[in-house]
């Protein structure tokens, strides 16, 4: 199985690449070249993984979720506990390797988009340590349900622009964050958060967020003495599964899943779920499997949660799709907050919402699981963020 | 001989500078389109650029974007486009009409797009594909059309050289790092950047984005082969879409006319 993607054009396949206006080339080509030298340079890597282990709190532990286990009564169930990080998920990891790519370009000021407002934080808290100047674009839809996270990027010193274009979500913050990049091009660094975009965003990101699954690696063999069968991850845009899966692609005998949010369902249209019902297209920069209509107009999503709320998803996992190494399936609002709730009373751990879509998946997966077997599900963010939301879905009077 | 070719070259035979100007098909209307090609035609627009409405425009500032939207809304798409352009056909056969626009509209309608041509389309302008990829690898490959692309104050040296080996028609340079509608052009900066396509090769440089007045078309006229105005047009027409008299706009691109004779 082939893990050395994608080819010098920034292809998985026929997924990916570079479809930008023109001005943009320069910046991706000087990022791309910066990447290559740094990727295995010494000092660069020693500050990465220092960062990782002293600013973000890394390893971030693999626990095993007895209550949940003996729910099931079939596989051992492993969480890799990613909503321990410093700011409270995955997305810190590339934050912190992309701010460093900014500082050896000697760039001044950073832009990114956000959807949950987690991105918008991790990036907001690494430029507010290296005295940045930062401006996070933010769907105004985004901004009313994440508005905590909103609060805690202004503390942060970072500017955060409303985005009422289009469908005031993840997307349009994306298409301003690329106009903006496209206007300050060259003191200006844009820190993607997803694995998405032009390449090589979508190698940097992953590279940057392995180190969930190069540590698993690791902690699957000395917590129960070999690799583990299934690895559960939600996908909005993919970069926690791509994170978590990246080193595993070429090992066979585990099976990867993507849990995508079917939002009310997949069969109503009204969802979020490319992967499961959609058509490969071209957004923001990369060929993927895209919500589109027959036109070619890129479709309106509906999740309940913010962070999967995104018509596209990283070009990888379309690879991983039709090479079927890994499998996409997807889980509605309704089965979400039922595992939502699950998770807080067995487990005692607050998942984001985002999360909760790779729980969701547990009802159907575990029946046909054997208690010889290991499973781990990403847990990708904690789901402070998700009160305010999760309180006005259920309609409770705090 | 192409349209786009025989045009220019009787435009410099003239000593002339072309005047290439923007609107996006479908807003108001489409009907409305066609008038508004025929009066641009009228005013003093040598080439028409028709803009293929998009959800995500990332090359476009607000006024554009806002169009698309409009447009979009009426549910334009390329098919109705292309009829469009046949409807304009019907009274004009000189005029080279190019379809600017976004590669996953055009990727669905590689056919259409192919047949295109014949149906009264000189040339294709895809933003986000970069210019030294050739529209041929995706499926778009009728040689009679004319592709044209884009260069940009960033480009380097050498892309500039594969960029100008795939396009045919004439180079759009980009005269500002910005979306469509910006300002702060930098007159030496567009002049040297030309300059050194024009030391390259012989195919025309149109300049473009940012242009909003007489002054700025004349300056940049004097060191191109002609300009192109998107965002002033598409504002004054959306300014003058309720009571649909566009005699505004006609006196704007008179005037744009008369700055770069």
């Amino acid at each position: 199985m082939k893990d050395n993607l994608p080819d010098k054009d920034g292809f998985f396949g026929e997924y990916g690449g570079k479809f930008v206006p023109e001005t943009l080339m320069y910046a991706l080509n000087e990022l791309e070249q910066t990447y290559k030298t740094l990727k295995d340079n010494n000092d660069f890597n020693a500050e990465f993984h220092k960062d990782l282990a002293e600013f973000v709190g890394r390893p971030s532990p693999l626990y095993f979720a007895k209550r949940l286990t003996e729910h099931y009564r079939t596989a051992s169930i492993w969480l890799k506990r990613e909503d321990l990080n410093h700011t409270g998920a995955h997305k810190i990891n590339n934050t912190v390797g992309q701010i460093l790519l900014a500082k050896y370009m000697g760039k001044k000021r950073i832009i990114a988009e956000t959807g949950a407002g987690q991105h918008g934080v991790a990036t907001a808290t690494v430029a507010a340590r290296l005295g940045l100047d930062c401006h996070i674009y933010m769907g105004s839809e985004d901004v009313r349900r994440q508005s905590l996270n909103v609060y805690r990027m202004k503390l942060l010193g970072a500017e955060v622009h409303e985005v009422n274009s289009g469908s005031a979500t993840l997307k349009d913050a994306l298409n301003e964050a690329l106009r903006d990049w496209v206007t300050n091009i060259e003191d200006t660094y844009y820190i993607i958060g997803s694995v998405t975009g032009p390449h090589p965003y979508p190698m940097i990101v992953r590279d940057f967020n392995a180190v969930v699954g190069y540590e698993l690696i690791e902690q699957s063999q000395e917590s129960f003495g070999r690799m583990p069968d299934s690895i559960i991850a939600c996908v909005g845009g993919g970069s926690n599964a791509m994170g978590i899966f990246y080193p595993f692609i070429k090992m066979d005998n585990v099976e990867l899943i993507g849990v995508e949010a079917a939002g009310k369902g997949i069969e109503t249209g009204e969802h979020a779920a490319p992967l499961n019902d959609g058509t490969p297209g071209v957004l923001h920069g990369a060929k993927s499997y895209l919500m589109q209509d027959e036109s070619g107009q890129v479709k309106g999503t509906a999740s309940i949660s913010a962070g999967l709320d995104y018509p596209g998803v990283g070009p990888e996992h379309s690879w991983l799709k039709d090479i079927k190494r890994a499998k996409y399936v997807a889980v509605s609002d309704d089965e979400v907050m039922k595992a939502f709730h699950m998770v807080n009373k067995m487990e005692g751990i607050l998942p984001a919402l985002e999360t909760a879509h790779a729980f969701a998946y547990l009802d159907e997966l575990m029946p046909k699981m054997n208690e010889d077997q290991h499973i781990v599900i990403n847990v990708s963010g904690r789901g402070d963020k998700d009160l305010n939301s999760v309180v006005e879905i259920e309609g409770i009077k705090l | 001989m192409k349209r786009i070719e025989k045009k220019l070259k009787e435009l410099s035979q003239d000593n002339q500078k072309a005047f290439v100007g923007y609107i996006v098909a479908g807003d108001p209307d489409l009907e409305t389109s066609l008038e508004l090609m025929h009066l641009s035609v009228d005013s003093g627009v040598d080439i028409l650029e028709i803009g293929v409405p998009f959800t995500d425009p990332i090359a476009e500032g607000p006024t554009i974007q806002q169009a698309h939207d409009r447009s979009l809304e009426n549910q334009t798409n390329l098919q109705k486009i292309v009829d469009l352009v046949g409807k304009f056909r019907e009274k004009d056969s000189n005029t080279p009409i190019i379809l600017m626009g976004y590669i996953n509209n055009f990727l669905m309608y590689k056919d259409l797009i192919n047949r295109s041509h014949d149906l009264g389309v000189d040339g294709v302008l895809v933003v986000d594909i970069p210019g030294e990829l050739s529209l041929e690898d995706y499926g778009i490959d009728n040689q009679d059309l004319d592709v044209i692309s884009l260069v940009s104050p960033t480009t380097s040296k050498d892309r500039v050289k594969e960029i100008v080996k795939n396009s045919t028609g004439f180079i759009y340079y980009v005269t500002l790092r910005g979306v469509t509608g910006s300002s702060n052009l930098d007159g030496n900066e567009i002049e040297k950047n030309i300059k050194h396509i024009k030391s390259i090769s012989s195919i025309p440089v149109m300049a473009g984005f940012g242009i909003k007045n007489s002054d700025d078309a004349k300056l940049l006229s004097s060191f191109s082969d002609g300009i192109v105005i998107g965002s002033s047009i598409v504002e004054l027409i959306y300014k003058n879409s309720e009571n649909k008299d566009f005699h505004e706009v006609s006196d704007y691109i008179s005037n744009m006319k008369d700055a770069i004779r």
